[in-house]
């Protein structure tokens, strides 16, 4: 019997573990240890910011899933690999630390054949001073954030109501921070829901992006056909802004923030502040932390993971100029190459540079969109990892068949702009592949019959046809198996 | 005399903004009900040919 670890429940790890046990059966054993005992569907965390959904409506337990399908789960988070074993013991195992009420704080060692590192990114809202929930801004990058967004927003759309002109500032609150994605659309949601309420007159809507020019998302941007020619992002992004009424700052990196002020260094040099009464500031992202130590209890996790905390895979981390950066850097098996039992699938995976070129201002300061690490090539990659875990253990030889590279896989982003069946609205934006392809696509970069933005109801439709599809897959409710990542 | 608004010399003032007929084509819903089809065959087409 092989013994199966996942660490992490989001939608790579929860993926994963339910291919290896829907393929595995009873005759191996998958544990799943999580810190939550919820799954959350992070996309629709904008719905709950803006009082449309509900936080129950964006997450579910899952224990009941787990039991129903087999799965071991612990709600603990991870502390350390040993992936040689130690002195005591030549299994390989993780350290876990117990979160749930009844074992809080007990540690434990939890031995594994394979191991799937899912643990997603930390919100290290630490790297910017004054950032995050608890501090000066809001965040909806969990649904418990997203919940305390909406009431301080709720604030503010009673005080406009009473006739105060308020401030709002929407956006990135890092210099490398990336998922500029959710902003967008929560900065777009906002915006739609004042107008909604005809409070329009009393808010100022301002983006505050560490993007080049708007629409680059982390991605270095995008080419898509629209009114008869072939145009960037940046003219798709800007023109929706212009349509909501939104003003934009970019090329600036937030490096402090205070009560009601966020102070940021723009790519000239330029130490410049913005005002606001409410801000909604998306972090930098790292790994979680996770340590390693080989037999001898030696510190290795130089080894396992790049200086970011992200695990390193198969991937290309030799340092180029970025006219040399090529689709064949990106990791295609996830498989980490010191340890070929251990995987790192989702955002847990160390992406060998930027997508977006690297940008620095006179002062040495890096303010560039780190890459953007979405739901979709989350699951994808959270299925083939399982796929060849499977096959690793029926066939037992090292071959590893499946692969999904970022360069090869495309990925769409539906960035919800208003809330409503009839009056709706959202702009589907597909990208192929995530990662340019400048060989294989010269002018462009990418394939424009499939990298395409919209704007229209169409939009929201997907977007709640996506949230509903994914939480019957992810509850594992009849033919879930059916359904693509 | 009211002072004109003059569009113009701001970032916002450059973008491209809908049409009235290009907003009446987002909310019309059988138009909508097929670009709802043909994006969801494109995301599909990405998705299924993405990995192996």
């Amino acid at each position: 019997m092989a013994k199966i670890l996942v660490l992490g429940a989001g939608i790579s790890g929860h993926t994963a573990a339910a291919f290896l046990k829907k393929k595995l059966g009873k005759h191996h054993q998958v544990t799943v240890v999580s810190p939550s005992e919820y799954y959350q569907w992070i996309p629709s965390n904008i719905w709950v910011g803006i009082g449309k959904m509900t936080i129950d409506q964006v997450r579910f337990k899952l224990k009941p899933v787990y039991d129903r399908w087999k799965i071991e789960f612990k709600q603990a988070k991870a502390t350390a690999i040993f992936p040689e074993g130690n002195s005591e013991s030549s299994r390989p195992f993780v350290t876990i630390e117990y979160t749930d009420q009844a074992r809080r704080g007990e540690t434990e060692n939890v031995d594994y054949d394979y191991l799937v590192n899912a643990t997603g990114p930390k919100l290290n809202f630490e790297a910017t001073k004054g950032l995050g929930p608890g501090k000066f801004t809001h965040s909806v990058c969990s649904c418990d954030h997203a919940v305390a967004t909406w009431e301080a927003l709720k604030v503010c759309f009673d005080r406009m109501g009473k006739g105060e002109k308020l401030k709002f500032l929407i956006g990135t609150g890092h210099p490398g921070a990336t998922c500029q994605g959710a902003a967008f659309e929560y900065a777009l949601n906002v915006a739609y829901q004042i107008k909604a309420y005809g409070l329009q007159d009393y808010a100022e809507i301002t983006w505050i992006s560490n993007e080049y020019e708007l629409g680059d998302f982390g991605m270095g941007g995008a080419f898509i056909k629209r009114g008869g020619y072939v145009t960037p992002t940046k003219v798709f992004s800007e023109s929706i802004f212009a349509e909501y009424g939104i003003k934009w700052i970019k090329r600036a990196g937030v490096t402090l923030i205070e009560e009601g002020v966020a102070h940021y260094e723009t790519l000239d040099g330029e130490m410049k502040t913005e005002a606001f009464d409410f801000a909604m500031l998306i972090p930098a992202f790292a790994g979680v932390g996770l340590k390693a130590f080989n037999k001898a209890g030696e510190d290795i996790s130089a080894q396992l993971f790049a200086p970011s905390g992200f695990m390193k895979v198969d991937a290309d981390y030799s340092a180029k100029a970025f006219e040399d950066w090529s689709v064949e850097d990106w990791p295609s098996t996830y498989q980490n190459p010191s340890y070929s039992n251990i995987f790192a699938p989702g955002i847990a995976f160390a992406p060998p540079h930027q997508i977006s070129k690297p940008m620095k201002s006179p002062n040495g300061t890096l303010i560039t969109p780190a890459p953007p690490r979405t739901g979709m090539p989350s699951g994808v990659i959270g299925k083939i990892v399982a796929l060849n875990i499977v096959e690793l253990i029926q066939s037992g030889k090292p071959a590893i068949k499946h692969k999904a590279s970022m360069g090869k896989m495309g990925a769409a982003c539906v960035v919800s702009a208003g809330y409503g069946m009839i009056k709706g609205n959202a702009a589907t934006m597909t990208v192929f592949p995530i990662v340019p392809d400048w060989q294989k696509y010269p002018q462009w970069g990418r394939d424009l019959d499939y990298t395409v933005g919209e704007a229209g109801l169409a939009g929201h439709w997907i977007k709640i046809f996506l949230h509903y599809m994914f939480l019957h897959k992810a509850k594992g409710y009849p033919f879930w198996w059916l359904l693509p990542e | 005399m009211a002072k004109n608004i003059v569009r113009g010399y701001y970032d916002e003032s450059y973008p491209p903004l809908p049409t009235k007929s290009t907003t009446f084509w987002r909310r019309n819903l059988l138009w909508q009900a097929w670009r709802f089809v043909v994006l969801n065959l494109k995301i599909m087409r990405i998705i299924v040919g993405g990995h192996s």
